[in-house]
């Protein structure tokens, strides 16, 4: 059994108000262009389905033993390896939409002006930090992110909600089946939750009920979600597809802005920091993954964070002038490999569990 | 022993102190620095059309040391001339060296002809921008968005800032004046009803520096007539084109439609009253069977007297007459408001939209419907303060 190294806790506090973080920067707008005034439906289908996985993922944490070790059993330890690289690899995949993001809502939010390409390089430098800590680091950087988020959240919606219209969600179904369709394939690439969980199975103790309470967090923080996306489209309404960074400007119609100056900021800088948080984490799980697959050698850890984010960050540097294209490209091509990472990785869940159930149907005998 | 721990320990210290470093320069927004010398924080903008494209005039605030400080925010107006919006900014930079900033900038001023030819195209620029704030409010101007911008103000060193106390929260509670933000407009045009309206501006001219009301104490009035402006007219705009223009009466008529009224003067025959209280409404049936649409445009208003006789000082109450004299005032101004609104097809009330929230189905069966085929109903109700 590999040492507990996160808590329970945190782990729920990630899904609760950790993870909606990483889908409030260009998802809205992507979804008012796809989806319309429907926009809800597909994040609701979404939310189910990741919530499901969720807890799957955490039953599996039930036997307190790592992914890799279980694969190992199952199918080898270079079969295991293969597979650990093949997860990483979409990881690192995974982690392009949020790296873009927080590149174009840093030049958009930090800065009135277009800033120089490298303005958003030191990111790399933080990340390779983050990604070469230790899991309790990630834990308790979990405790301060969560009830910081929540706050960031709480305030952008009370500021907010007095200048939404909620009158622009009608009519239900406006958007057609190819609205909802549209929509719930294009917002797959945000929906990878329970793949950035399955690195952290068998390092935190499995608690009765847990699978449980983190699917329920799960939902909580996508009911969030929902109702932040309907004081979104209803402060924007028919304009919502051209507000790519939402978060950040809902806020300011709060008629007191303009007698006490933009208070909202303290609670969008509160969300945004968050998020930088949650953009590293694909990278992070993917260097864990590597890690814990060739057995956690002390400089392993750090050489691996170095290698991923160098190489991410000539990528994002590489495809500097096709922000658009790159979002593009995986949003509305390559949306099926999320689907079909998470299909892939629930069907493996099960496998292993069944394989677990058997062996000890065997020892028992 | 505790050397060596610290040593080793060191390469950690060095990449946390890195990072905090870089942490610090990634929020920063490079310090906060900017050099005043080479940007132009933009106030206000102006955009006319010109047979070439548009005439983009920047109120931009300068530092003290021009011919306008008596106080407050001393400005320059300059001009850029192009095919579009941005080829203006762009001349503005070319022939200036200041980068133009647009985050500061709280007014865009339409000339009225280019409200005529399409509003939608000279805002389009500042709408995508993501520099450009959207809670910005619009307005059209009579004549020249250039020469607005460019007059001296009787009551403000910018005139921009002169036309942004016109539409204070205060003054549109007076129900003298309607405005408009960019997010407003924009959700109106792109919406189903395609129709919008803001403020339209007027100049008007000050007698003498001795009589006007900044006290002609600013050395622009040596220039020229200080000017005052006004904005108690209403532009309506439908399909992104400006295509009526509401009079004073009818914008207040609209403002109370709107129930924005709290502490306006509503004329009463030969008195006047004073708005204590207001509450609007629209309402709108649709007979999908005989392709009928109908609305109720409702007025609710407390209010009591403005001026009183001696001897009813104490209470203020409004007679019967009064009230009744100005529901009819204000029933004559709101029908005047619907054949306005009516002949410029601009659909203010956004009543294609609410059909299309009701029912997808009734919206295409009766989005066609002219404005002037809708039945009009009305519901004013004017009394005292009990």
């Amino acid at each position: 059994m590999t040492a507990s190294r996160l808590n329970a806790r945190q782990i729920l506090f990630f899904l609760a108000a950790v993870a909606p973080a990483g889908k409030l920067v260009l998802l809205p707008s992507l979804l008012a262009a796809q989806a319309k005034n429907d926009l809800l439906f597909p994040i609701l289908l979404q939310v189910c389905v990741q919530a499901a996985l969720v807890f799957a993922v955490l039953l599996l944490a039930r036997r307190e033993r790592t992914v890799y070790a279980l694969l190992a059993d199952m199918v080898g330890s270079i079969c295991a390896k293969a597979l650990c690289i093949l997860f990483a690899a979409f990881l690192l995949f995974a982690a392009f939409v949020p790296l873009i993001e927080q590149k174009l809502l840093v030049q958009s939010l930090f800065y009135d002006t277009l800033p120089s390409y490298v303005a958003f390089a030191p990111f790399f430098l933080f990340s390779a930090y983050l990604c070469a800590k230790p899991l309790n680091a990630l834990g308790r950087m979990w405790d301060v992110l969560a009830p910081l988020f929540c706050i960031g959240l709480f305030g952008i919606l009370l500021l907010s909600a007095g200048s939404a219209d909620f009158g622009a969600l009608a009519p239900a179904g406006g958007a057609g089946a190819g609205g909802f369709l549209r929509g719930s394939a294009y917002s797959s690439s945000w929906f990878f939750d329970a793949a950035l969980l399955l690195p952290l199975v068998g390092k935190f103790p499995y608690r009765k009920g847990l699978a449980w309470k983190g699917m329920l967090c799960y939902l909580a923080g996508g009911g969030a979600l929902l109702l932040f996306l309907a004081v979104y489209f209803g402060v924007f309404s028919d304009i919502a597809v051209t507000q790519l960074f939402a978060f950040a400007h809902m806020s300011k119609y709060f008629s007191g802005i303009t007698a006490m100056g933009r208070i909202d900021y303290l609670f969008i800088f509160a969300v945004a920091f968050v998020m930088t948080f949650y953009a590293a984490m694909p990278i992070h799980a993917a260097a864990e993954t590597v890690s814990e697959a060739f057995g956690r050698r002390k400089p392993l850890a750090a050489l691996l964070s170095l290698g991923m984010n160098a190489a991410l960050f000539a990528l994002l540097f590489a495809l500097n002038f096709a922000p658009s294209a790159t979002i593009a490209a995986i949003t509305e091509r390559a949306f099926w490999v999320f689907p079909a990472v998470g299909a892939g990785a629930a069907g493996l869940l099960l496998l292993l569990d069944g394989v677990q159930a058997l062996q000890r149907r065997r020892h028992a005998d | 022993m505790r050397t060596k721990h610290w040593l080793k320990t060191l390469p950690a210290k060095l990449w946390i102190a890195l990072a905090a470093l870089v942490a610090f320069t990634f929020f920063s927004n490079d310090f906060g620095l900017v050099d005043i010398q080479k940007t132009a924080i933009i106030l206000a903008a102006g955009v006319d059309r010109t047979e070439e494209g548009f005439e983009l005039t920047a109120q931009i605030a300068v530092p003290k040391g021009s011919d306008r400080t008596t106080g407050g925010t001393s400005s320059v107006e300059i001009e850029g001339r192009g095919a579009t919006v941005a080829d203006c900014l762009a001349a503005i930079y070319a022939q200036t060296g200041w980068v133009p900033k647009l985050v500061f900038c709280d007014l865009i001023l339409l000339g009225e002809e280019a409200a005529r030819s399409g509003a939608l195209d000279a805002l389009d620029f500042f709408l995508r921008n993501e520099y450009s704030p959207d809670s910005c409010l619009l307005a059209v101007c009579e004549g020249s968005a250039g020469e607005t911008l460019k007059a001296a103000s009787a009551i403000d060193d910018a005139s921009s800032l002169a036309l942004e106390k016109l539409f204070s929260d205060a003054a549109k509670r007076s129900g003298r004046v309607m405005t408009a933000t960019m997010r407003e407009f924009a959700i109106g045009h792109y919406g189903a009803s395609a129709s919008g309206y803001m403020p339209y501006v007027r100049m008007i001219a000050q007698k003498g520096p001795e009589e006007g009301a900044g006290g002609g104490q600013n050395t622009a009035a040596e220039e020229g007539e200080e000017k005052l402006f006004s904005a108690e007219q209403t532009a309506l705009f439908s399909a992104g084109r400006m295509t009526g223009i509401l009079t004073e009466e009818e914008t207040a008529a609209f403002s109370l439609l709107k129930g924005n009224v709290y502490g306006g003067a509503l004329p009463a025959g030969d008195a006047t009253l004073a708005v204590l209280k207001n509450s609007g409404g629209v309402s709108l049936q649709a007979e999908t069977l005989t392709a009928k649409l109908s609305i109720g445009l409702k007025v609710r208003i407390a209010a009591r007297a403005a001026a009183s006789s001696p001897e009813n000082v104490a209470t203020n109450r409004v007679t019967q007459a009064e009230c009744l004299a100005a529901e009819q005032a204000l029933e004559k101004a709101v029908r005047s408001l619907w054949a306005r609104c009516a002949e410029a097809e601009c659909d203010l009330f956004f009543l294609r939209r609410t059909l299309w929230r009701r029912s997808p189905e009734k919206y295409a069966a009766l989005k066609d419907t002219p404005l002037s085929e809708i039945a009009l109903s009305t519901e004013i109700s004017v009394e005292g303060l009990r």
